[in-house]
Formats: structure tokens, C-alpha cells, sequence
């Protein structure tokens, strides 16, 4: 009898581990449009209006425990604030002169179509959040039946908040520019350099900007903005122009540049986001579906090695618009 | 110990309610910059009160709804979350223990599990990302979190899980001696 008991309590847990691994298997190795990822899907559209209900029932709750957090962390951060407010006037003032002459220039080469307006911003509340430090993802509140497709860029308005990892029908999980999958093409505000923004696993207000030519001159406190590349057949193809975060330290590396930058969007308490989303046969979607066909970085970078000059083909979607 | 009917509407509505409330609300309150993480704790203490086989099922089944719900690697959280269960609920049939801590210790070690077992998950499935050394102390600080949580995580565990247990001979045997029935103080 108690031979019985050990024998069927070890093949229960011999099989739920290797239901585990064949499920880690199987999901690692299909692609976005496997069984499993339609399984995930499929749960999220069952499940999204029981959490979008529960979301709204014990939000007071959570507005509680948030206003405390939030009136010691707004102390801490006024006077630093009220210094940034001056100079960013400065800058905006000085800007505003910029400005017309570089509408006219867009306008003449036809650039324009491939800013934000290419887009239709679908409004979101967030109504749910991973605990897991290696996941940063948020749960929000619209789908598909929204217009919201996979890879769609998320915004709010301090700046670039992440990208849309699945789409249901309405409901959609998005990774945070913070989550250890998600890289961002970016360019130092106001010069060419461009690298790929990665987080800092671990480590939510901070992100890397890496690969930037050693050339490059950057100063602490310049702007890091999308540089509207893709940088990979997995990225979304970002709007150029978004605002990412701040230069917070430099550091040399052998061959190339990377800068430390903290993210301008509190992604801790997110609330409201806005996706940037595309009607079908529009630019920014032929240029999605551009950006998706290119060859992943580490397959040109092989054949770049390889002798082959494929290598020029990454990263370069913002120079074929019409 | 066999799994009654009542026992498993029980664990499935405290399972559904807790990973709920952990997305819904709990992961959107930081204490002290990091978020409780109350899933590894209803998976141990499920295994603490109902033994290895039910312990190991529910965290296999949280670990399946976590990762369903929330767009993760599907099966990473529920290898960790089995092995969590499996465990905690040998820790019950072999030892058995009955101190006050008791608790406290086993959600601590089960967030700490939790915790470190997805950086080796995730290392081994490859990390693009560059890792920083603010890592350990987010971990730190999660467990730490955890284990301030756990007390009140266990008595509502224990009060929805226990009418539906069966009357453990060893618990009857407890409750009569420290009611009076068998003390030896009683009896003088």
C-alpha cells in the first residue's frame, strides 16, 4: 500500500514536470502564429472581460495603496522637476523656431507620411500587470476589434511605453521597453547616431543604448528618440520621433559607444496608454510587412561575415518610402 | 490524502482568485520598488496543508494560467511552480511541522525558489538583453516582500482550504491535547 502511494505520487510528478518541459519546448521553438501562441490568445480573449471587470471592481484599492506611493515619490522628485521645467522651456523655445522650416522640408520630400499621422492612436487602459521581473508586461483593454494587431507601438504621453506582444479580440498584452525581449532602434535627439535601445534585466529605470559609433558625441541629459528602423524581423517598426528617455551616463566600449538612459514614461504606474495602430494597405502597414520580411540581425550579420553584402539591408525601412 | 470534491472547488476558487488579484491588482502596487508576488506562496502553502501530489498539480495549474495569462514562456512557470509544490508538501508528510514560523519560513523559501529558478530558467534559454546587478537586489527585496505577506497569505489559505480537509487523526489528536482533553495539566 505505501509502495503504492510513493509510486503513484513520483510518476505524478515525473509527468507534470515533463508536461512543463514539452510545453517549454514546444513554445520556445514555434513561431508567433503556432498552436500554443493561438492557445495563449484564445485564453486572453475568454478571460479579458472577467479581468477587465475585477480591474474596475478593486481599482479604488489599488488607487489607494498607489496615492501613497506616489505623494512620497512626487516630494522626492519637485525639485528636480522645477529645474528640468527651465531648461525644457529654453529648449522649447528654441525649437519653436525650428519648427516651420523643418514641416517645410518633410513636406517636401514627402517624409511626413511616415510620422504619426500614418497612424490611428487607439486610447487603452491598463488593467493588469506582471509580477515577474523578467517579464514586464501589462494587460490593456483592447483588441483586435479595436484595430490593434501584434507589434503595434505603445505610447503615453511622457513617451515610448513598449510594443503590443499579442492582440486578442479585446484584449491585448504588451511588452515594456523594460521587458529583457524587447529592443528598440533609437538615435540620440538631433544627430545621426543610431543604436538599439535594450533594457537592464533587473533594473526597471534604466536602459542601454547600444552600438552607437564611436564618434559619436553625446552629453548627459540629450534626448534618445525612435529612429523609425527596425532592427530586427520581431521589432515593430516605431515611428520615428518618439521619445524614449535621457542620457544618464556614458561608457566606452571597444569599437563602439553605449549610453545608460532612464525611460521618460513611468512605467511603473501606467494607467493610460495610446497604440499606434495602422489601417490595412497604408504606408506604415507596407512598411510593417517590409520590416518583417527583412532578414534577422543574426542571420546578416552571418552572411555579412560570410563575404556576402546582405548586411546593408538591415535596419533600413525609413528610406523606402514613397 | 484524497482529493475530495469540496477540497478541489476549493483550491480552483482560491487558485483563479489569487492569480487574478495577483494581475489585477497586486502587480500594480511596488512595496518598495518591487512588486509581491503572491502565486509561489498559494502553491506552497497549498502543498503544506494538502500534501506532495495536490501541491504539485496546483502549481503546475497556477504556473499554467500565469504564463497563459500574462503572454509568458509557456511552461517555465509551471515546472517552477510544480517542483515549488511538490516540496512544500513532502516537507508536511515527512516533518510535519507545526511551528508558528513555520509559515513565515516555507513562503519565504518558496519566493526565493520562485525567484531564482526563473534567472536560471531564463539564463539557459538564452538572455539577449544585458543583465544588471540590480537583479539580485530585486530578487532580494521580493523575497523579503514575500515573506511579510506570507502570515496573512497562510491564514486565508488555511481558512478556505481547511473545511474542505479531511480530519487528519494527528490534528484531532493536537486539538484535544491543547484543548484540555488529553494535558496532562487537565488531568491533575
Amino acid at each position: 500500500m505505501y509502495d503504492k502511494t510513493v509510486r503513484r505520487r513520483r510518476a505524478v510528478l515525473a509527468l507534470l514536470v515533463v508536461l512543463s518541459l514539452i510545453l517549454l519546448t514546444a513554445y520556445f521553438g514555434e513561431s508567433a502564429d503556432g498552436g500554443l501562441h493561438s492557445v495563449q490568445r484564445g485564453f486572453l480573449t475568454v478571460v479579458s472581460p472577467i479581468q477587465e471587470g475585477a480591474n474596475k471592481a478593486l481599482k479604488p484599492v489599488r488607487d489607494l495603496f498607489s496615492w501613497f506611493g506616489d505623494t512620497l515619490h512626487a516630494k522626492s522628485q519637485l525639485a528636480e522637476v522645477r529645474k528640468q521645467n527651465d531648461i525644457l522651456r529654453k529648449e522649447a523655445i528654441a525649437e519653436r523656431a525650428d519648427e516651420h522650416g523643418y514641416h517645410e522640408l518633410l513636406a517636401l520630400y514627402h517624409l511626413d507620411q511616415l510620422s504619426l499621422n500614418s497612424y490611428r492612436p487607439v486610447t487603452a487602459t491598463v488593467v493588469g500587470k506582471s509580477p515577474n521581473i523578467w517579464y514586464s508586461t501589462v494587460w490593456i483593454d483592447k483588441g483586435t476589434s479595436s484595430g490593434v494587431h501584434d507589434n503595434d507601438p505603445v505610447v503615453n504621453e511622457e513617451g515610448l511605453v513598449g510594443k503590443v506582444a499579442l492582440a486578442a479580440s479585446d484584449a491585448a498584452v504588451v511588452d515594456l521597453i523594460t521587458d529583457s525581449e524587447v529592443g528598440v532602434s533609437a538615435r540620440i535627439n538631433g544627430t545621426n547616431a543610431t543604436g538599439v535601445v535594450q533594457p537592464k534585466v533587473g533594473d526597471l529605470n534604466d536602459l542601454v543604448l547600444q552600438y552607437l559609433p564611436a564618434n559619436t558625441s553625446i552629453s548627459r541629459g540629450e534626448n534618445v528618440v525612435t529612429s523609425g528602423t527596425v532592427a530586427s524581423p520581431d521589432d515593430s517598426l516605431y515611428p520615428p520621433g518618439i521619445p524614449i528617455g535621457q542620457v544618464t551616463s556614458l561608457n566606452e566600449e571597444s569599437g563602439y559607444k553605449s549610453v545608460n538612459v532612464h525611460p521618460l514614461a513611468d512605467l511603473h504606474n501606467l494607467d493610460v496608454v495610446q497604440v499606434l495602430t495602422y489601417t490595412q494597405g497604408g504606408m506604415a502597414a507596407r512598411l510593417t510587412s517590409l520590416g518583417a520580411s527583412l532578414p534577422s540581425a543574426r542571420q546578416t550579420q552571418a552572411e555579412t561575415t560570410a563575404g556576402g553584402e546582405s548586411g546593408q539591408l538591415a535596419s533600413s525601412t525609413t528610406g523606402t518610402g514613397e | 490524502m484524497k482529493l475530495s470534491g469540496s477540497l478541489l472547488t476549493r483550491i480552483a476558487v482560491l487558485v483563479v482568485v489569487v492569480v487574478f488579484f495577483q494581475i489585477g491588482v497586486v502587480s500594480e502596487v511596488p512595496v518598495f520598488a518591487v512588486t509581491v508576488d503572491l502565486s509561489p506562496l498559494v502553491v506552497a502553502f497549498v502543498g503544506l496543508l494538502c500534501g506532495s501530489t495536490i501541491g504539485a498539480a496546483t502549481g503546475f495549474v497556477v504556473g499554467l494560467l500565469v504564463d497563459l495569462a500574462l503572454v509568458q514562456t509557456l511552461g517555465v512557470t509551471s515546472l517552477i511552480f510544480t517542483l515549488i509544490g511538490y516540496w512544500c508538501g513532502r516537507l508536511r508528510e515527512l516533518r510535519d511541522p507545526q511551528a508558528t514560523l513555520t509559515p513565515l519560513l516555507v513562503g519565504a523559501a518558496a519566493a526565493a525558489a520562485a525567484a531564482v529558478g526563473y534567472s536560471l530558467v531564463e539564463f539557459m534559454l538564452g538572455v539577449d538583453a544585458p543583465v544588471s546587478l540590480e537583479l539580485l537586489r530585486q530578487i532580494v527585496l521580493g523575497v523579503v516582500v514575500d515573506t511579510i505577506v506570507a502570515l496573512p497569505m497562510w491564514a486565508i489559505v488555511r481558512r478556505t482550504l481547511e473545511p474542505g480537509l479531511p480530519d487528519d487523526p494527528r490534528r484531532r489528536r493536537r486539538r484535544a491535547y491543547t484543548t484540555g482533553g488529553l494535558s496532562p495539566l487537565s488531568r491533575a
